[in-house]
């Protein structure tokens, strides 16, 4: 074993988060408060580990409220770490290792330790700590059971998260295995409400399901944390197997990597869909519209977010739609149609030049006025987030309990085109103002800026809560009878994206130098 | 005609200089090789010269007109192989030398007979893999396709035979002699000053930051002549880049 080249390593890791943070200006003083919140988040959580432990002596069922709190974090890390890419992204790959001194079992060992060491799943650490510390604090457990059993757990969840990241991996090498994937995130994401009420009425399954649970890393670790006995012992043993299990069994995932679909030799097609959609822009701007399309549509994360934006939309729908009036799908659908036109496209729509890296900087050699490749881009998301609306509207007419009213789907199109124009002009001051190199190929993972999160997140919330201020405080705004205000919102938002885009041109102009620095990853 | 004028050409970025006061002349029908150690300055140049910079001071003139970043008559006349490439990673070749055809307005039979060509004749005609999944030699083959697709009357190459196999700089060269045979100009970024030796009719040599220190006619090295600076001899362009940029001697005992 080489520690010090290790320690090296995971130095290194370190090192690199500083260098990307020194890199942009002011980001330092931003790293330091970060860090500084980091510690007391980290003094919160524990405070809260606390707090749950008190909890659960105080109501008596300490080992079942330290179970719930144990799984559900474990669960959260797992989510999180594979979704928004958490403490995974750190982990250096294994031909990064090999130019070092380090022989296969050492290099398995730098990268794992790089992967864990990060602040992300301290934040974890700390609240199962406070759990422990808690519950010996009160007298209900062993603080050296409890302790073991929070380090062991730790090691468990963070080998169940490369895991299930890995067999993300190898399922998004296999033909199908995209939708697979998403049709499992759905279910995961409704079957709390829809198991909820289910499980209420059968109360003798809630013990069925709960049995195997038993045999968990967190069910472990709460048994080591109440138990200073044998029964303690066996949580320890629980958890001990599954690490030896999940390690052995990413040790075998890792040597037999996902194979990357290979393709015959394609025949080349001259005329595609995107060059036929395209033409309709003219024959000045086609080619630069049928490439932004293409560009687009080969992004993994594009093409999730559109499929996923239908189901998603229509379950927001049914689901925020309640407590809103006799027509509270309806009113519902006047947020979520908007939102729809925007969330398959937002990740360029906000950051449009961010995922083209060095080609750039052809746009500018290109016998053209330069703007003309912000707008193409801009109408590439206008085109497949226009697109959503007879898609939204088609889905509303199936599927809302309503007798058949010509004024809801022109409403929902006044909504759906004003969210269009709105989000995708402030889409272009975000794309101008607060750019950022992103990874094109990469399927989860949060790589916006800050102005580009604040965007999506505001705008879809907006989006979503406008109608039901509205309907909290001007009712007759969101009924039938006043679809007539509706038809003045697409122009005024229309207006507003042609300003946007006539004020952009100059900008775009004088700012190509250091959006050229940032998605060529000079800055 | 000069195929490129420079005229006092500075560049900074803030207050750091990246080129001083350069001035240049590329005669038409030129293979041109613009040399210098890194960071002197040489892509920055060709940025100011192809309109991907906004130059700080200075004129730049590319065959007769004035070049702006909007020089959309003067863009269509030349063809550009950026150090970076330019590439669109998840594209497949033919797909984006198609793209960069009718962005210079080819006509789209044009379009398709070119890149036909072009993909053949760089043995890019793996459909398989997008420009992402290439080497490094086969997207420098990609990039030098797409600066020569629409037959430019100017040549900017930055770089061009690093990476690229033999065979391929061989074939390369043989197309841009043609190409200057033609009445044409090629202007070459290099660091092989062997090959800029063997290509280059004339050269230009500059510092950091940016600076000229030598240009002048370097055919006479073909024929077994010699460049005579300082009322020193060379008999090669290696010593006289050495004896211009300051030849280094470090000394690391232990290596």
């Amino acid at each position: 074993m080489n520690p010090v080249t290790i320690g090296h390593l995971v130095r290194l890791r370190y090192q690199l988060l500083w260098a990307k943070t020194r890199s942009r200006n002011g980001r330092i003083a931003l790293f330091l408060a970060g860090y500084l919140l980091l510690v007391l988040l980290i003094s919160l959580l524990a405070s809260g580990g606390f707090g749950a432990a008190l909890l659960a002596v105080r109501s008596g069922r300490a080992e079942k409220v330290a179970q719930a709190v144990l799984a559900g974090l474990f669960v959260e890390g797992v989510l999180a770490a594979n979704i928004l890419g958490f403490g995974m992204n750190a982990v250096f790959a294994d031909t990064e290792l090999r130019r070092y001194p380090l022989n296969a079992r050492e290099r398995e060992m730098a990268r794992h330790l790089t992967g864990i060491l990060d602040p992300f799943w301290f934040l974890f650490l700390a609240l199962e700590l406070g759990l422990a510390l808690g519950l010996y604090g009160i007298g209900k457990g062993s603080f050296w059971f409890g302790f073991i059993g929070v380090l062991l757990l730790f090691v468990s969840n963070y080998l169940v998260a490369r895991v299930v990241g890995l067999f993300i991996d190898h399922l998004m090498q296999r033909k199908g295995g995209a939708p697979l994937l998403l049709l499992f995130i759905m279910m995961l994401g409704i079957a709390p409400s829809t198991l909820g009420p289910w499980l209420a009425k059968h109360p003798e399954w809630v013990t069925a399901i709960t049995q195997p649970l038993r045999y968990t890393p967190p069910f472990g670790a709460a048994a080591a944390m109440i138990h200073p006995d044998m029964v303690g012992v066996y949580g320890l043993g629980i958890i001990l197997t599954w690490i030896v299990g999940l390690g052995a069994l990413l040790s075998w995932m890792e040597k037999h990597p996902p194979r990357a679909h290979v393709a015959e030799n394609v025949k080349i097609v001259w005329d595609t869909p995107f060059d036929r959609v395209a033409a309709l822009f003219g024959p000045r701007m086609a080619p630069l519209v049928a490439h932004w399309l293409r560009f687009y549509a080969r992004n993994p994360r594009m093409r999730t977010l559109f499929l996923m934006s239908v189901p998603l939309l229509a379950f927001l729908t049914f689901q925020s739609g309640r407590r809103m009036g006799p027509q509270s799908v309806f009113v519902a659908a006047l947020g979520t149609v908007p939102v729809a036109t925007f969330l398959g496209t937002s990740r360029f729509s906000v950051n449009q030049f961010g995922y083209v890296g060095g080609g750039f900087r052809r746009f500018f050699l290109f016998p053209m006025e330069a703007v003309a490749n912000l707008r193409a881009g801009s109408y590439a998301s206008l085109t497949y987030g226009g697109s959503m609306i007879p898609v939204a509207l088609v889905a509303f007419t199936l599927l809302s309990p309503y007798t058949f009213d010509i004024r809801m789907p022109l409403m929902l199109i006044c909504t759906g085109l004003t969210g269009l124009f709105v989000l995708n002009a402030l889409g272009i001051w975000v794309t101008l103002y607060n750019p950022r190199k992103g990874n094109y190929n990469s399927n989860f993972g949060n790589d916006l800026s800050l102005g580009g999160n604040i965007l999506l997140i505001g705008g879809v919330m907006c989006a979503l809560m406008l109608p039901r201020l509205a309907y909290r405080f001007q009712p007759w705004v969101v009924a039938p009878q006043a679809w007539w205000v509706y038809l003045m919102l697409p122009p005024l938002a229309f207006a507003f994206y042609l300003v946007t885009m006539r004020m952009a041109g100059p900008i775009f102009i004088s700012r190509r130098e250091y959006l050229l620095a940032v998605v060529e990853g000079r800055l | 005609m000069d195929a490129i004028r420079i005229t006092n050409l500075v560049k900074r970025y803030g207050s750091k200089p990246a080129v001083e006061n350069l001035s240049l002349v590329v005669p038409a029908g030129t293979m041109f090789g613009f040399l210098g150690p890194n960071g002197s300055g040489k892509s920055t140049t060709i940025g100011c010269t192809t309109g991907l910079l906004d130059v700080t001071a200075g004129e730049i003139e590319i065959m007769g007109k004035r070049m702006t970043p909007d020089s959309a008559d003067i863009k269509r006349r030349i063809g550009v192989m950026p150090e970076t490439l330019g590439l669109f990673e998840p594209l497949y070749a033919h797909e984006f030398l198609a793209f960069v055809g009718r962005m210079f307005g080819l006509a789209e039979t044009v379009v398709r007979d070119r890149v036909s060509e072009l993909l053949e004749a760089l043995e890019l005609t793996d459909n398989s893999k997008t420009l992402s999944e290439y080497s490094t030699g086969m997207r420098k083959r990609v990039a030098f396709a797409a600066a020569v697709i629409h037959s430019p009357e100017v040549l900017f190459l930055d770089e061009p035979f690093e990476s690229i196999d033999p065979a391929g700089v061989s074939l390369m060269k043989q197309w841009l002699r043609r190409f200057t045979e033609q009445g044409r100009t090629v202007f070459i970024t290099s660091h092989v000053l062997e090959t800029v030796e063997r290509v280059c009719q004339e050269v230009a040599i500059v510092t950091k930051p940016g600076k000229l220190v030598w240009q002048g006619d370097i055919r006479t090295l073909a024929n077994d002549g010699v460049l005579e600076f300082d009322g020193q001899k060379f008999d090669a362009l290696e010593p006289l880049f050495l004896h211009l940029t300051g030849e280094r001697s470090a000394d690391l005992k232990w290596l």
